[in-house]
């Protein structure tokens, strides 16, 4: 039981390590392409096609780089969780109301003070339901990065699979559903937590 | 208070961050280590087993330190990690370095796979061969025994005028390598109506439950006792023989003389039929692959 739970506690640090890095450098990234509208389409469309490279294929491109283990298997959880961070950042921000912005402007605000006063903690639930997204997206994923060598719950799961034994089967992918849900719940009390308090008194009209 | 709340996710991040990379800076390239060696094997019990009977080998005969990473995805992984370091040996089948990784077309004689597969090896990526274990696993196709009563079904050629009504299953390397689906359904001139790929281990319950009517099989698989299927004689020749053996980095070899001796202490020990009744101890019998393996090497008295 402890076994699985250690392998469980490496699962989840695996998968949230992948999308935080994607947070790092996925919302700054959302941030650029609002301020420079032309690179919005570019991007978009690299991370959209990055998204569509089937998951193995892509443990095996990123293994060229990081060879086999965990690093390899974050790399190419980071680049997945790139596509709900960059663009729930890129929409979040730019649903921010007009009216707001020219407010903020009109009160004399620089463009800095308008990004972290006005639009982030506006689109912020919308940036924190693509994490959220993304972390659940990535605690299914890191289940096959047993097959580049690294850690997590895929190995009793394919093992299992192998040997045709499903209670193995299933001592890594209830745990693995369990870390799925577990983090979808927290994540949401986060998203709810974070929302301002004058927004959230106007969320509840 | 915005700023305070920024701080603070600016705090968290960093700490993450530091996190991510001290976490990450153990997974050091397997040579750079002193006395360990790192084995790999690819995903399917046969591998599995292999790679375990080396790794009990050389805790046993040596002072070396096994890593295993075993059930890694398929040849190319773990070519791929040999040839970087990321693993010192795992074994594999001269078929599949002649055709998958060589790219050369398929030879039907053994001896000259293997010393063909030898030098290349040697010269191109400077890994060596050991002896082979003496058992020769190649592709067959199989059927299930019903199916071959009612078509009077015996070779492979005979499967031919039915694949129009058939569906053929089988592990995804097989449709990646011309070996596999392809080059066969060439050879054969079949047309299945239609191809579906599973898991190595799943492929032989689908033919049982009849989702699928032909596979691929490996002639050591021990499911092939289970399930009751009938193997397809190779008529046309089609699939090349496969030894198989340890294939190990040649500067691992060099830094650790011992190794190459203790390897070929398997040379020759492991039948067709011993290896697979390994198979089925394992996926049959359900036992541990670790003991399984254990027990092999203690009954031919090498541990």
């Amino acid at each position: 039981m402890s076994a699985v739970f250690s392998i469980a506690l490496e699962h989840l640090w695996l998968s949230v390590a992948g999308v935080f890095l994607a947070c790092v450098i996925g919302v700054p990234m959302g941030i650029v392409i609002l301020k420079i509208r032309v690179l919005a389409g570019p991007v978009m469309g690299v991370i959209d096609i990055l998204q569509t490279i089937p998951s193995l294929a892509m443990l095996a491109l990123v293994m060229f780089f990081f060879g086999l283990g965990n690093m390899s298997l974050i790399t190419a959880l980071f680049i997945y969780a790139l596509l709900p961070v960059v663009r729930n950042t890129f929409i979040g921000l730019t649903g921010v109301k007009s009216e707001l912005l020219e407010a903020g402007k009109g009160m004399g605000m620089t463009g800095w003070q308008l990004l972290w006063q006005v639009q982030l903690p506006i689109a912020l639930p919308v940036i924190l339901a693509g994490f959220r997204v993304a972390v659940v997206t990535s605690i299914g994923i890191a289940t096959i990065g047993t097959l580049i060598g690294a850690g997590g719950l895929g190995e009793p799961i394919w093992r299992g699979i192998q040997l045709v034994n499903t209670p193995m089967i299933l001592s890594g992918a209830v745990p693995a559903a369990l870390l799925a849900i577990i983090a979808d719940y927290s994540l949401g009390l986060l998203e709810k937590s974070v929302v301002s308090r004058g927004l959230q008194v106007k969320n509840t009209n | 208070m915005t700023k305070t709340r920024g701080f603070l996710v600016l705090t968290v991040l960093i700490l993450v961050l530091a996190l991510i990379f001290t976490g990450c800076s153990g997974g050091d390239k397997a040579q750079q280590e002193n006395g360990k060696v790192v084995i790999g094997s690819k995903n399917f019990n046969e591998n599995i087993i292999l790679s375990e009977i080396l790794a009990q080998l050389i805790e046993a005969k040596t002072e070396l330190t096994v890593e295993r990473k075993q059930n890694l995805g398929g040849t190319m992984v773990c070519f791929n990690a040999l040839k970087s370091g990321d693993l010192d040996m795992y074994p594999d089948y001269t078929g599949t370095g002649l055709v998958a990784v060589l790219k050369q077309p398929v030879n039907t004689d053994p001896q000259e796979v293997y010393d063909y597969v030898q030098k290349e090896y040697n010269d191109q990526f400077k890994i060596k061969w050991m002896l082979p274990f003496g058992f020769n696993n190649t592709y067959a196709v199989a059927v299930r025994q019903e199916t071959a009563e009612e078509h009077t079904l015996k070779k492979v050629s005979d499967l031919t005028p039915l694949t129009g009504q058939m569906v053929f299953g089988a592990e995804q390397e097989f449709f990646n390598r011309p070996d596999g689906y392809d080059g066969m359904t060439k050879i054969y001139n079949m047309k299945f109506k239609e191809h579906k790929a599973f898991e190595t281990a799943l492929k032989y319950q689908a033919v049982a439950q009849k989702k699928i009517d032909v596979t691929d099989a490996f002639s050591t698989d021990g499911e092939l006792i289970t399930y009751n299927l009938k193997i397809l004689e190779d008529d046309k020749k089609f699939f090349p023989p496969y030894f198989c053996t340890t294939i190990v980095r040649m500067d691992t070899l060099k830094k650790y003389p011992e190794l190459e001796k203790t390897l070929n202490l398997l040379a020759d020990q492991i039948s067709n039929d011993e290896m697979q009744q390994l198979n089925y101890q394992v996926a049959e019998k359900k036992r541990d692959t670790k003991d399984v393996a254990g027990e092999f090497l203690k009954k031919k008295g090498l541990i």
